[in-house]
């Protein structure tokens, strides 16, 4: 006989070797918190939302004064408010992907809403990261033409340590400093979002790929 | 939550706690992990519980839950290593003649289905639970033709495990 038809004959009739919980023992389960996959999708996705979030509220007085010295505050001004608002539907599609998601669904299903809520977050990430990019290029750009006066105005901002450099120093040490710091603050972000997102998600995602095989 | 519906769930657990066993055996690797997540089944059984009207069967709706806890919500827990003791489920036959070939042909089944991945498990346990095709695809969310097509090539693939 096939041993797929001989295990399927016994399966049923080994059921008294498996465990038996009473009832007590079973009652304090219920009590317990729940360590799913699913919650810490929403932990890190809370951190990743808030940590962004607050990179917009730690900029520098200095370099606040620095922006509205260059004529710059209207247009940063008018930026956050696209910005906020952006984040506000990020916020509310996340909010309502992560209610939808049900144990009591089709495994597939399951799979398609969970991946769902995280490639939302994900997006969130990558209109972070892209507008990072583009608000830093399009800044110095801005700058580079306006040099003169951003030279005049770090020097009066920061006292000590522009003072003494002449203005060819003071570009090339601005300009390069600027493009190191935005490559390792974008490759540092990158690399970290690749660790929670790779580690928390890959059983679900190899998994779901099975799964779609089926339906081929 | 109220006392009455507590003690009903965990009743109702407790009458049909063998399916929960036997998918934390078939998909965990030794006693630590498989009361891990025996324990993960049930507040993710609880949870959905005021939910469950009672339309459906209670171990119907409880194969899916408990099979979205094992394939995508349980986070596998660090004690996960494989211990022999457990691998080898005893396998005895009841029956007058017992045949030690047939027993070991058993145990070789069902090492074979426990290597499967986390999908072909789930179909495969479904199979062995008497589900009718209509039934798996409901659990999975595929269709019956293709339920059936992956079934029979699943077949087909342990029968090669086994018959090299």
């Amino acid at each position: 006989m096939d041993q797929l038809e001989l295990l399927k004959q016994q399966w049923q009739a080994r059921e008294q070797e498996l465990p038996k919980l009473s009832f007590d023992e079973i009652y304090p389960m219920i009590l317990k918190k729940s360590s799913s996959v699913v919650k810490w999708i929403l932990i890190a996705s809370v951190i990743e939302i808030a940590i962004w979030i607050g990179l917009n509220f730690i900029m520098p007085e200095s370099s606040k004064t620095i922006n509205q010295g260059m004529g710059l505050s209207r247009v940063f001004t008018l930026v956050n408010v696209i910005h906020y608002t952006i984040f506000a539907g990020f916020i509310y599609l996340f909010y309502r992907n992560y209610q939808a998601i049900n144990s009591t669904d089709t495994i597939k299903e399951l799979m398609r809403k969970i991946l769902k809520t995280r490639r939302t977050v994900r997006y969130f990430v990558y209109y972070n990261i892209g507008t990072s990019i583009l608000i830093l290029i399009a800044v110095n750009i801005y700058y580079y033409f306006n040099k003169e006066l951003l030279y005049e105005l770090m020097k009066s901002t920061f006292t000590d340590g522009f003072a003494e450099l002449d203005m060819a120093t003071f570009t090339s040490v601005f300009f390069v400093s600027q493009i190191v710091v935005g490559i390792l603050f974008i490759a540092f972000i990158a690399f970290i979002y690749y660790l929670v997102y790779g580690l928390m998600l890959r059983r679900l995602k190899r998994n779901y790929v099975e799964l779609k095989k089926m339906e081929v | 939550m109220d006392q009455s519906l507590e003690h009903s769930f965990v009743k109702q657990l407790e009458e049909h706690q063998n399916v929960v066993h036997k998918i934390c055996r078939l998909y965990t690797r030794n006693q630590d992990a498989h009361n891990d997540l025996f324990q993960e089944i049930t507040i993710q059984l609880w949870k959905a519980y005021p939910k469950f009207r009672g339309d459906a069967k209670f171990s119907t709706w409880m194969y899916r839950v408990a099979l979205n806890t094992a394939i995508t919500l349980y986070r596998k827990s660090k004690k996960g290593v494989a211990t022999q003791e457990f691998e080898g489920v005893s396998f005895k036959i009841a029956s007058e003649k017992y045949d030690d070939t047939v027993e070991q042909q058993l145990k070789l089944m069902y090492t074979a289905v426990k290597d499967l991945n986390d999908i072909d498990k789930a179909l495969v346990f479904l199979y062995l639970e008497d589900k009718s095709y209509r039934e798996i695809s409901e659990t999975m969310g595929i269709s019956e033709v293709n339920a059936r097509v992956k079934m029979n090539r699943i077949k087909e693939k342990l029968r090669k495990i086994l018959n090299p």
